[in-house]
């Protein structure tokens, strides 16, 4: 027993001094310490992306994970006025009937160098026309990979748009258009309309991992992929070679974070410098080293019903959840008052706003009134559908549907709510299993058309981003003409048409348009939000 | 320690009897055992005595803090949510379904595990070794993931998560019953009634029955506090009662996103769990001191 | 010792068996294709079904459906996520070392501290110190698990920014995957950062460790006090006091070693309460465990994820179980006569 307890003695022994040498060593290291997260942002962000290329996806959590990060377009828009402004290609020309359009490419744009591939050449004419091929050409090489679906591209029916794409020379290229669009160059600006390396590609065919363009992107961006695990991380390293020069800082880190309070609490405990949609405003304003910012953003937050499946088929019950729910109080509980009433799908600041447009009155007894012509005297029960993660149109769906659950009770109606990880929630959505469904959309360029076309053209009902199925020929006709024509008068008097049509129809339920939110550390320097699209990190710097 | 009963003639009180009378002897025990009680009486009458409906909306009042602090409100005792509602009558309600499930939840798995333990306990060879083994298996499982399992296999919701709980409390039932029984089988008492010709049921029902009843109501104290805890978690996971119930679990996890700016939402229900698990397992701490004294004495 | 041995890998081959037909017949429990439900394969194309079913003997009886299943299991082939499509043995082997990890630390802490506050209980029996302890075992374990968390990120991440409030290192360190372990994985890689990784990983394990570890500690408390006061109770302890040692030298030459023999034997039971409490307290610290994993497996509705998690995670409760029923053996030399169950 002796024996035993010397025994226990020594070890305890060499514990403590292994202790000791643990802190002590790191005692010495915390210079070093300092140097790493100087030179780092970590950014805690809402949700994994889908895929990284924003080609195929709609989401905009994808969109903040790629894009501005990761590639860069033709044309861009200037952050300051939202005019389109020169990316890749330094210049461009319209003919006057619009239908050519000529693009002047930089020569100076490199790809981005990492373990998966080194390219042998700059970007050039190649590049760009096999990005866009990708898209239009249904029997091009690359075009079932990742399923053979371009969402945005489909939705706003760009292969009818394009005739052709010419290459003229290394870095001049033409495109052929079959019908003017007044939209084109916002849609070309847009976060979609990325440019892909042509080599990279080539050399994944050979591999017979096509797949992969998909996954382990390549680009001319800021920053190049360093590592990603799904609903952990993604790991950025600065791109050397960049075109605008290189980036302030030295690693990029995407904090995977769904849980909201999870992001405030890592930003209140500097686990994170920037937040994505941050809540609880009121604390993060109490700490002097913290910034708020919020940028106006054209949006719009709705319930959408499945016109497709019964009881939402019938238009009157429609309209009667529609005047059977609390606008205002939804936007006191879950706004904070934060955010416009949105009385159609077009937000204020956008040209194509009608102001005639009236609101859907807040009225139990109409509602229930409703309800009685369209047979339902005694309500029915249905599925709410809530978005599981925080978005600038909807920053808490979940309440928002208890809100409009209690709403509904009154007409009688029983409201279940219905939740999935929001990867699932899309994918779900997208093939039209909700009864309703509280969801948004951002717009991605300034164009009305943007509200439009993705949201309730007949064609989007295909590509899943009209989540109501709805589909009306007369509206379609509407949304087609004002494309057809520059005319911004002109273009007006349509878009009032088929707003009407959409406030008789009720094919959902516009509720608010916000701000987009933002929190930061404030040693983090640069802007980060844009009014469109995704963010940017490229401008960043940390003190 | 041997002592000398002069009267031979007195009568016993049962089991039972005498255990309450070593029970009341603590007073920390007394106190666990009155809100023990209270909580009963509220899960019961919880409907007649809130202030408001549990899930009235009063959206003039959002995020009101209680009413001791500086902008509470004295028509809201403990504040109100995110939606208005009132906090306090949610906890009020909440006891009847966190609280009152569980106590279902182990009167109904007390009943089936003790069926089933007293028929193990009078098989013996395989069979029996079977069982055993099995119990030992399911016991080796998490209770709260084996309760995810069953719930995903039902589907959410509060009925389900109180057969889930069920289901994973049986085993402990069963095994306890059964290690009592075959444990009383073995004494002479038994053995005397054995020779005077009692079939095996007479005996379970009159002579071994009434000696373990407060082993198994022991038990049953600790399988209710282990239910709250497990529906609150079941709650507080999404996976428990459905939205605008107030589960306790549910309004935890719906007071998160509110940590912040509105404390109270997640204090409240922490509380309340808190409370009625000490209570319960205050009275469970009493039954087994007063059954040592008991069997000391 | 031999005969032990046997049957106590006896019992954990039938144990595994046992475990593996509940999670083969939770593939028919769980809504949808019982075939989709076991491989996973959502995506999968009519033909490729077909082949499936074969592999899986779905076309023929129950039994040998579930021997296919075991022969599936044995090749390492759980089915894959029917979220993720990635193998489920893979996923499992990425996120079941942070739970080890996280799991054996709360276990030592539970056990450092609980054990010698149990012991000091039991020596001031029925003194103020007695009382004070039992008191506060009692609380500590009926606090739900998920309150204490948010409550300890409220005080230690926040108000005194102590320790990190989620994950297992903090982004910026780049460790390279070796054993999972993420201690191990840092003292085994290179990087320049080596010491501050493992100050900054330590930093992380301690909040949801103690958040863990604080209602088995009291569990812990409570065996060890009893333990002790039967040792003391036990004739030989009256021998070594009639013999003139001090009270001193009877508790840490006997009584301590004596008892602390009879806690271990508790070890095994104890940790599948502790795993439970591990799987809720991962969600609140964003710990990349296998608790967190099944439970979002959960939420999306991932039937095979849930399958194969069970068995990995109930198997590995069980080994532990058997590995302090060995230690207890090797320890206590009258346990292995015993028989189980007993």
């Amino acid at each position: 027993m002796k024996s035993d307890g010397d025994k226990v003695r020594k070890y305890l022994q060499y514990g403590l001094t292994g202790i000791a040498m643990v802190m002590g060593l790191s005692a010495c290291g915390d210079n070093n310490d300092l140097s790493l997260s100087q030179n780092s942002i970590v950014y805690c962000s809402e949700g994994s992306p889908e895929s990284f290329n924003p080609q195929t996806i709609t989401s905009g959590t994808t969109i903040d994970a790629t894009t501005n990060q990761l590639y860069d377009r033709l044309i861009s828009f200037n952050p300051n006025d939202n005019s389109i402004a020169p990316g890749i290609a330094k210049s461009w020309h319209v003919t006057r009937d619009g239908k050519m359009i000529t693009f002047y490419l930089r020569k100076d744009v490199h790809f981005h160098q990492t373990e998966y591939f080194t390219p042998t050449r700059t970007l050039n004419a190649d590049d760009v026309i096999f990005s866009f091929n990708r898209i239009l050409d249904t029997e091009h090489f690359y075009y079932p990979v990742s399923g053979g679906q371009y969402p945005f591209f489909q939705s706003v029916e760009f292969d009818q748009v394009v005739e052709q794409i010419e290459k003229i020379n290394d870095y001049t290229i033409r495109f052929k258009l079959n019908h003017s669009d007044s939209s084109f160059l916002s849609n070309l600006a847009t976060d979609f309309a990325v440019i892909l390396s042509k080599e990279y590609a080539q050399k994944l065919a050979l591999e017979n991992h096509k797949r992969n363009i998909d996954i382990y992107p390549i680009g001319t961006g800021p920053y190049k992929l360093k590592e990603y695990h799904a609903g952990s991380l993604i790991r950025f390293y600065p791109h050397d070679k960049y075109w605008q020069g290189q980036v302030a800082i030295k690693q990029l880190i995407f904090d995977i974070t769904p849980s909201n309070t999870g992001r405030l609490t890592k930003l209140l405990t500097n686990e994170c410098d920037v937040i994505a949609y941050p809540i609880a405003h009121k604390k993060i304003g109490e700490r002097s080293d913290l910034i708020l910012e919020a940028e106006t953003s054209f949006n719009i937050g709705y319930l959408g019903f499945n016109t497709q499946k019964p009881p939402f088929d019938n238009v009157l019950v429609r309209k009667a959840v529609a005047h059977a729910i609390n606008k205002q109080a939804i936007l006191d509980a879950v706004y904070f008052g934060q955010a416009d009433i949105a009385k159609s799908i077009i937000p204020k600041a956008s040209w194509a706003y009608d102001d005639s447009i009236s609101d859907q009155e807040y009225s139990i007894p109409w509602a229930k009134s409703l309800l009685v012509q369209a047979g339902y005297k005694n309500g029915f029960t249905m599925d709410i559908w809530a978005m599981p993660v925080q978005r600038a149109y909807n920053p808490n769906a979940l309440t928002m549907a208890k809100l409009i659950q209690v709403d509904l009770q009154k007409i009688g109606i029983t409201a279940n709510i219905v939740s999935y990880e929001w990867a699932t929630f899309l994918r779900r959505v997208a093939q039209g299993e909700h009864q309703s469904v509280l969801l948004g959309w951002s717009a991605d360029h300034p164009d009305p058309d943007n509200f439009f076309t993705p949201l309730l053209s007949c064609s989007s009902t295909i590509t899943g981003s009209n989540r109501a199925f709805w589909c009306n020929q007369k509206f379609d006709e509407l949304i087609q003409a004002a494309l057809a024509t520059n005319n911004i008068n002109q273009r007006k008097k349509y878009y009032a048409k088929a707003l009407a049509i959409v406030a008789e129809e009720v094919p959902l339920f516009p509720i608010a348009h916000s701000k987009r939110y933002q929190a930061r550390n404030n040693r983090v320097k640069g802007k980060i939000l844009n009014s469109f699209g995704g963010i940017n990190f490229s401008k960043v710097s940390k003190k | 320690m041997a002592r000398d009963k002069i009267y031979q003639e007195e009568e016993f009180p049962s089991p039972l009897l005498q255990l309450w009378h070593n029970f009341r002897q603590n007073p920390v025990v007394m106190i666990g055992f009155g809100c023990f009680i209270f909580l009963v009486v509220l899960a019961i009458f919880s409907p007649l005595l809130t202030p408001y409906s549990p899930i009235e909306s009063h959206l003039d009042s959002l995020l009101l803090p209680p009413a001791w602090s500086d902008d509470g409100n004295i028509s809201f005792l403990l504040g109100t949510d995110n939606l208005g509602r009132d906090i306090l009558s949610r906890i009020m309600s909440g006891a009847s379904l966190t609280f009152g499930i569980s106590f279902i939840v182990v009167i109904i798995s007390m009943f089936i595990g003790v069926v089933i333990g007293s028929i193990s306990a009078l098989t013996k060879g395989i069979k029996s070794s079977f069982l055993n083994h099995f119990l030992d298996v399911i016991l080796s499982i998490p209770s709260l993931l084996l309760a995810i399992i069953i719930v995903a296999i039902l589907g959410p919701g509060l009925e389900n998560t109180l057969w889930a709980i069920v289901m994973v409390l049986i085993p402990q039932f069963v095994h306890i019953t059964r290690n009592a029984v075959t444990e009383e089988f073995a004494k002479d008492y038994v053995l005397a009634s054995k020779l005077d010709g009692a079939g095996s049921m007479r005996l379970l029902i009159y002579s071994i029955f009434p000696n373990i009843i407060e082993k198994i109501i022991s038990q049953a104290t600790l399988a209710q506090s282990a239910a709250i805890l497990d529906i609150a978690a079941l709650g507080f996971l999404g996976l428990g009662a459905p939205i605008p119930l107030p589960e306790w679990g549910a309004m935890l996890k719906n007071g998160i996103d509110l940590f912040y700016i509105a404390p109270w939402t997640v204090y409240m229900p922490g509380l309340a769990i808190l409370f009625a698990v000490v209570a319960t397992n205050l009275v469970g701490e009493g039954m087994r001191h007063a059954l040592k004294l008991r069997k000391e004495s | 010792m031999l005969l032990f041995s046997l049957r106590r890998l006896n019992l954990l081959l039938f144990t595994i068996l046992l475990l593996t037909l509940l999670s083969f017949s939770l593939s028919y429990l769980f809504p949808g294709d019982p075939l989709i439900n076991i491989t996973g394969r959502v995506l999968a194309t009519p033909e490729q079904l077909e082949v499936l079913r074969q592999q899986y003997a779905f076309d023929q009886s129950v039994i040998e459906q579930y021997w296919s299943y075991l022969v599936h299991i044995a090749n390492g082939d759980l089915g894959v996520s029917m979220s993720s499509h990635i193998a489920i043995s893979t996923e499992v082997l990425s996120v079941m070392p942070a739970t080890i990890e996280l799991t054996i630390t709360a276990l030592i802490i539970a056990m450092f501290f609980g054990v010698p506050i149990g012991f000091i209980a039991a020596i001031k029996h029925k003194k103020t110190t007695d009382n004070i302890i039992l008191a506060v075992a009692m609380l500590g374990y009926s606090i739900p698990v998920f309150w204490l968390g948010l409550l300890a990120i409220l005080v230690f991440s926040i108000q005194l920014g102590w320790l990190p409030s989620a994950g297992q290192i903090s982004l910026l360190y780049e460790i390279k995957y070796v054993t999972g372990i993420q201690l191990f994985d840092i003292m085994l890689s290179d990087s320049e950062y080596k010491w501050q990784a493992f100050q900054d990983a330590s930093s992380h394990i301690i909040l949801p460790a103690c958040v863990i570890a604080l209602a088995p500690a009291t569990i812990f408390v409570r065996i060890a006090r009893t333990a002790m006061m039967e040792v003391l109770e036990s004739s030989y302890i009256r021998a070594a006091n009639s013999k003139g040692l001090t009270f001193k030298q009877i508790i840490y030459r006997h009584a301590i070693r004596n008892a602390s023999v009879k806690v271990v034997r508790h070890i095994g039971l104890q940790f599948a309460n502790l795993v439970t409490i591990a799987m809720v307290t991962e969600m609140i610290f964003n710990w990349p465990g296998i608790g967190r994993w099944l439970i979002e497996s959960i939420y999306q509705r991932d039937y095979t994820a849930i399958q194969g998690g069970l068995l990995i995670l109930s198997s590995f409760i069980f080994i532990v179980h058997i590995i302090t029923d060995f230690i207890y053996a090797a320890l206590n030399p009258i346990a292995r006569d015993t028989h189980y169950g007993s």
